[in-house]
């Protein structure tokens, strides 16, 4: 579970780099959207299409707004991903 | 799976568009990050474009600025970034002012307030079917649902009269897209009460309301080609009131972007079109009247309503111009002949048929139109030729064409070239109008940057003495060709076979290739070893897919070789004209032989060779196989 963990967490590294055109970016499970400036609300949007898009999930309408920092999306992803 | 290949495709190029930007090469980041993007893209691919062409300085890209205010009652923001880009694509730079979520009466009636302190040029006005509050019960009488209705569309009405107090910007306004879901069933589309058909009872009456100056943008129209299951997503309206699915944006921002060119008066205005498999299947200078496929047969039946097509165009104004490397005769032929010729001379605006590049017949008929090379749009079959027109005239828009006639169609019609936004009588009787005003002048010769462009080919010859493999493509080429054949020579294949062994004949077949892919066997050569030093030219057939690309230069010099080699003198070139040969009555001119003798049947041309010989420049490459 671990393993698979990291692997969702190198894709999803290279979704936050797509969408904030910014490669420099490294996740860690605490981050969230206080940690990077354009991390605001329609991002946070722009950020839930491309993992949908990334991971071939369907998030329902609560989770899209409960995504709070890098260690829920992973929980999710870990769950759901495929 | 074919959908992920194209993504990593795109990914590829986007991190090219990234590396010239940070490396300041804007031009051409912009030109490849145009290339690659495609309307129905989804959202992030979409995002991403434009936080790429964000980063570009705009004032590199010559776009005009346009400011376009949104009166929204649904989230717009992101589809606002998809816009910008897509009104970059078709040349504007469109600042933005996005109103307050769901107040449009409000905004519209605050004569000082911010959005018309903002001085738009375009009022965007961006609501859907969740702004019908339509209270119509099953068996309403069809005189209340149309009170209704009228209601509805009044609401609007007013809204478009409170903006027009206080500005004359041009309003877009967004009609329903009619909801997927229908809770009566199939059996709305039946009864005037029924909820499929209030949404487009409605959308036909607010089209009529709409005013001067006001434009209705029918978004029910884009959901439907976009397909409505996709189009709505419940989710992201109950989570950030988003009207329609994110992934719509670059299609919807598209269409937007087009209408607004033609809001304008910048939509394209001529199709300049190409003949030979491009209007009908075959060529009509090998092929003939009868061989031509168009009226009958699979492909046939696609010209037809391509032809159709066309002809819908010009019925609205869009002038049509004929640009074909042909014989002008053989070109107008199934123009006047043809019974399944749909498009007539008379719908024709200027008839460039000759054998001139393309780029300098391009430049001509919008000098003969008095139009600008931007109003132009080309339509080849030829991916050669369209690259040709690409690179030395990229004002000019050229559509991707796809190999089968069958879809030349959406091809064509995808890029909403020909956008309006009004309709006069006018329109309908511009093209003969055209047509009249363009009996001027012809044929003005000037090069262009054509050797860039056959530099860029990348053309590569196979160079070939016969051999059985290829003796049905040569002894078709003998035998079919009228047009590239100095001689026109027949030869059976038994003919040639005796031809091969014959110690008195040097034969050689020349295939070409170029960067967009394989011209096949294009050419055949038969010389003849004559008495007193002289190699004469028997045979020199060529298909004229691959005129213009210097391969006539190509095979010469390798005649000059050849006869070099042998330690022969002189070469001895024949043209015997015929109805339709007229195309090579020059080429021995050209090439620098002298004219020997000349008679009605028959011309004579020699050309001395000399140790020194100089060969001509040439950009296509020999090599031994591919």
């Amino acid at each position: 579970m671990a393993l698979m963990r990291d692997e969702i967490n190198r894709r999803l590294e290279k979704v936050f780099q797509d969408v904030f055109d910014d490669d420099r970016i490294k996740l860690v499970d605490t981050m969230n959207a206080g940690d990077i400036d354009e991390w605001d609300s329609l991002m946070h949007i722009s950020l839930v299409v491309a993992v949908e898009k990334e991971f071939h999930v369907r998030l329902n309408a609560a989770e899209v707004g409960n995504l709070k920092n890098v260690g829920a999306m992973l929980d999710l992803l870990v769950r759901k991903a495929t | 799976m074919g959908t992920q290949i194209i993504a990593q495709e795109t990914k590829g190029i986007l991190a090219k568009v990234k590396t010239l930007i940070a490396g300041n090469r804007i031009e051409e980041a912009w030109t490849a990050l145009k290339a690659c993007a495609k309307p129905d893209d989804d959202f992030s691919l979409q995002h991403r474009y434009f936080m790429l062409f964000n980063k570009m300085p705009h004032d590199c890209l010559g776009l005009l600025p346009v400011r376009v205010a949104f009166l929204a009652s649904s989230t717009v923001d992101h589809f606002i970034e998809a816009f910008k880009f897509w009104m970059a694509i078709e040349g504007y730079f469109a600042q933005i002012f996005n109103s307050t979520f769901n107040t449009l009466e409000q905004a519209a009636a605050d004569a000082d307030g911010a959005l018309y302190a903002f001085k738009p040029d375009f009022i965007w006005i961006f609501t859907g079917c969740r702004d019908l509050n339509l209270a119509v019960y099953p068996g309403d009488s069809a005189v209340l649902v149309r009170e209704k209705l009228e209601q509805c569309v009044e609401r609007f009405t007013r809204l478009w009269q409170c903006v027009r107090q206080n500005s004359f910007s041009i309003i877009l306004q967004n009609n329903a897209d009619a909801p997927q879901i229908r809770p009566l069933g199939n059996f709305e589309g039946q009864v005037s009460w029924g909820g499929t058909n209030l949404y487009r009872q409605f959308n036909v009456a607010l089209g009529a309301a709409a005013a001067a100056g006001v434009v209705v943008l029918d978004l029910d129209h884009l959901a439907s080609e976009y397909g409505k299951a996709r189009w709505f997503d419940e989710r992201y309206w109950y989570h950030s009131k988003h009207a329609f699915t994110l992934d719509a944006s670059g299609f919807v921002a598209h269409q937007a972007a087009c209408t607004i060119r033609a809001c304008k008066g910048q939509a394209k205005k001529a199709l300049v079109l190409d003949l030979d498999n491009t209007l009908w299947g075959g060529v009509i200078g090998d092929d003939g009247l009868n061989g031509l496929r168009l009226g009958h047969g699979t492909e046939g039946e696609a010209y037809v309503d391509f032809q159709r097509y066309i002809l819908s165009l010009k019925n609205r104004g869009v002038i049509l111009a004929i640009c074909s490397k042909n014989e002008q005769e053989n070109a107008r032929l199934p123009f006047i002949k043809h019974p399944d010729m749909r498009i007539k001379l008379d719908d024709l605006a200027v008839f460039q048929a000759n054998w001139n590049n393309k780029a300098d017949n391009i430049r001509e008929i919008a000098r003969i139109l008095n139009i600008g090379l931007d109003a132009l749009v080309f339509v080849d079959d030829n991916p050669a030729e369209r690259e040709l027109i690409r690179r030395v005239l990229p004002m000019v828009a050229v559509p991707e064409m796809p190999q089968d006639p069958a879809e030349y169609i959406r091809a064509l019609d995808c890029h909403k070239y020909f956008e309006m936004a009004a309709f006069s009588l006018e329109d309908a009787g511009r093209s003969s109008m055209y047509r009249e005003n363009a009996q001027r002048t012809m044929l003005q010769q000037q090069s262009t940057n054509l050797d860039d462009y056959l530099q860029a080919l990348n053309m590569q010859a196979v160079i070939h003495a016969f051999d059985d493999f290829y003796l049905p493509r040569i002894a078709q080429l003998i035998n079919k060709s009228n047009q590239f054949h100095l001689t026109t020579t027949r030869y059976s294949e038994a003919q040639i076979r005796g031809i091969m062994k014959s110690p008195e004949y040097v034969c050689r077949y020349f295939k070409l290739k170029d960067r967009f892919g394989d011209n096949g066997l294009i050419c055949v050569l038969i010389l003849k070893k004559m008495a007193v030093g002289i190699l004469a030219v028997d045979t020199w057939v060529m298909s004229c897919r691959v005129l213009g690309r210097g391969m006539e230069e190509f095979v010469q010099n390798e005649i000059v070789k050849i006869a070099r080699d042998l330690g022969l003198s002189m070469v001895e070139g024949y043209y015997l004209p015929t109805k339709k040969n007229g195309l090579v009555k020059e080429l021995y001119q050209k090439l620098g032989y002298e004219l020997a003798e000349e008679t009605a049947t028959r011309s004579r041309w020699n050309l001395a060779i000399l140790k020194n010989s100089v060969l001509h420049k040439t950009f296509i490459k020999t090599v031994p196989a591919y």
